[in-house]
């Protein structure tokens, strides 16, 4: 390329699009600083750096579980479920109180227990490592539970408007997400609650003085392996074909002689699923939940999927870790209130570059 | 888009159109003074019952498919009026006519996928009017659109296998059999199907419909978009495919070269038949030519 094109290609971009310049600006600005910091004495150190990656990527890839059910929903009924965080929310719900009546029984109330009531995490002491059948029986409760309730709903609200439009569904979707937030808020109660014994999780040291919880692990751990399953299910099994012909072009999959209704059900399996067990791990990470936190938690996973692409799981996957590790990189320069708007400047700084998103047009490929 | 005036001319034209027992100097006859000859019908569709009826010697024997008083359109508006279609065991069927006339309504009717509205299909002898077309698929039926007829996300093998879904297995065999007529596919049988050509994805879109050995193959205009001199090798390749055995019906919008390729034509004009014949005799039918081959 001659020294001219590159000038002129450089002028266009500069008249054309003169944000683009301005991002790259203050990504320079911000890495050279980053540098400067770690350099000063006493500035940032390299182990609260990767400490901050580290937690980003945690929260990353909860939100990039959640958000894969979402885009696989989204690419093959059309309709950007607003439920997707309250069934986030009731898969935690179902499966921490098995994780609690188990951990428990014989030893507190049955009731309590089963509402997830007032009982001492201390005393319960259920954790990965203390408890590990409670919470792996959990954690399939809770992917089970949210596979049923999701076929429920679409058995009940969405098969019937099937044919509607995107926006007649995505408003039918808000009304579930009230129905369920009110019905779990009604049945469990509104407060907070802490869910795992602190105590009883050890922290595992790696090399430097950093180390990392051992829920941190078991939810990264999970999650990858989880979308790993999902990404063999799409790329090398007969049905994951199905559902990805399904997502490309639903009419020629229809007189192909795939059956749709059944792609559809199975999409809820995998989407419910996945929410459900993702809720069950995002409360174990934590250690506490309440009746809404999967509906505070949409708003991010609705970013971390348009910021990936929309329709595209890899890109679900890959909008969670930018999302959570661009939240928690911010602590860098700005006080942590801040870390939801910066993930979601990045969001929107992305899309500046790529309108449709980073895996646009991959649909669920 | 013709005048409706000149569509009633049509039809009323088709009372005296050509069949196979006419002679060629009766046919010149009656069609060169088509208003002289047949009164003016009011009513377009009795004429061209007529006209079906006056062709039943250009039929095949036995029918594979047999379409008889369809009507059909999409949700409450009706589109075809009292259509007749047959096509024999290994036959090739062309439907030819203008644009709007209900030629790809015919097609999708035969594959369910518009508003059934009357009158009976059957294939093999067992009806299968308002069926859903994952049911038609089971009887030995392929379908291919006109447009977005490939999974461009899937790879071409992928492609293929979505063909015979409705199998327990992947029939390796089948796909092998694709692969020798089309053998491009075999080279780009990992290559995403988004990113070949025009002709290619048009193979790719039949050999997915051959996935699972179909009786009868319907093509809907498999020529739309290719470059000239790829019409001629994707009519060679259809040529091929209804040479070893499997009845083909074709809409399209190249007319003559379909005509001159199949066994059979019908002149669909305003969702009704107007003309059925040998391929050969509605290519030399001066009307036919003067108004639907341009000249």
């Amino acid at each position: 390329m001659g020294i001219s094109e590159t000038y002129t290609r450089g002028r266009d971009l500069v008249t054309s699009r003169p944000s683009v310049l301005i991002v790259a600006g203050i990504v320079a600005l911000l890495a050279l600083d980053l540098v400067r910091q770690i350099a000063t004495p006493g500035g940032l150190s390299t182990t609260q750096l990767v400490g901050y990656l580290w937690d980003g990527l945690v929260v990353g890839l909860s939100i990039g579980l959640a958000g894969v059910g979402l885009s696989m929903t989204y690419s093959i009924l059309n309709f950007a479920n607003f439920g997707h965080g309250d069934y986030v929310t009731s898969g935690a719900f179902a499966g921490w109180a098995v994780t609690w009546v188990i951990a428990g029984a014989g030893q507190f109330d049955l009731t309590t227990l089963l509402f997830i009531g007032s009982v001492s995490t201390r005393d319960l002491g259920v954790s990965a490592f203390a408890t590990p059948l409670a919470i792996v029986v959990g954690l399939l409760v809770a992917a089970a539970a949210t596979i049923v309730l999701s076929l429920v709903i679409d058995r009940l609200v969405y098969r019937p408007m099937r044919d509607e439009g995107g926006i007649s569904l995505l408003i039918a979707s808000i009304g579930v997400a009230l129905a369920l937030r009110y019905t779990i808020y009604i049945v469990f109660g509104q407060r907070t609650r802490g869910l795992t014994d602190a105590q009883s999780v050890p922290d595992i040291a790696i090399a430097g003085g950093f180390g990392v919880g051992g829920h941190e692990v078991a939810l990264v751990v999970i999650a990858a392996a989880l979308m790993l399953s999902v990404h063999f299910l799409l790329q090398t099994t007969k049905l994951g074909k199905a559902m990805r012909a399904m997502a490309d072009n639903e009419d020629l999959a229809r007189v192909t002689g795939i059956p749709t209704e059944r792609v559809v059900r199975f999409t809820w399996i995998i989407g419910g699923g996945l929410a459900g067990a993702g809720g069950f791990l995002i409360a174990l990470e934590r250690g506490a939940m309440n009746f809404q936190f999967g509906w505070v938690l949409l708003l991010l996973i609705f970013a971390a999927v348009i910021l990936g692409g929309i329709g595209s799981i890899y890109g679900a996957m890959f909008g969670g870790i930018t999302i959570g590790i661009a939240q928690s990189i911010s602590l860098v320069w700005l006080p942590s209130e801040f870390s939801t708007v910066a993930a979601f400047a990045v969001m929107i700084f992305v899309l500046l570059f790529k309108p449709d998103g980073l895996f646009s047009g991959v649909t669920t490929a | 888009m013709r005048s409706e005036a000149d569509r009633r001319e049509a039809s009323n034209r088709a009372g005296s159109g050509p069949t196979r027992e006419a002679s060629e100097d009766e046919q010149r006859e009656s069609s060169t003074h088509p208003t002289a000859e047949t009164p003016v019908v009011a009513d377009g569709g009795t004429a061209t019952a007529g006209a079906t009826r006056s062709a039943d010697a250009a039929l095949p024997e036995e029918s594979l498919l047999r379409v008889r008083d369809l009507d059909a359109g999409y949700g409450d508006l009706q589109i075809l009026t009292d259509v007749d279609l047959d096509v024999g065991d290994g036959e090739y069927v062309t439907i030819v006519g203008p644009n709007g006339a209900g030629k790809s309504t015919v097609m999708k009717s035969v594959f369910g996928l518009t508003s059934y509205m009357g009158g009976t299909i059957e294939f093999a002898e067992t009806p299968i009017h308002g069926l859903q077309p994952d049911e038609i698929i089971h009887e030995g039926i392929g379908y291919v659109p006109q447009n977005d007829n490939i999974f461009e996300s899937l790879s071409v093998r992928e492609n293929l296998e979505m063909g015979a879904y409705i199998l327990d297995e992947v029939p390796e065999d089948q796909i092998e059999w694709v692969y020798d007529r089309f053998p491009i596919l075999r080279e780009r049988s990992d290559q995403r199907a988004g990113t070949m050509s025009g002709g290619q994805r048009q193979m790719l879109a039949m050999g997915r419909a051959l996935m699972l050995d179909p009786d009868l193959l319907l093509l809907d205009e498999p020529s739309a978009g290719l470059a000239p001199d790829l019409v001629q090798e994707m009519f060679d390749r259809i040529d091929r495919i209804n040479e070893e055995g499997t009845a083909v019906l074709m809409v399209e919008q190249n007319a003559k070269q379909a005509l001159r390729r199949c066994d059979r034509g019908y002149v669909l004009v305003n969702g009704e038949n107007a003309y059925v014949d040998e391929g050969d005799a509605l290519l030399n039918d001066e009307q036919v030519r003067k108004d639907f081959l341009g000249g």
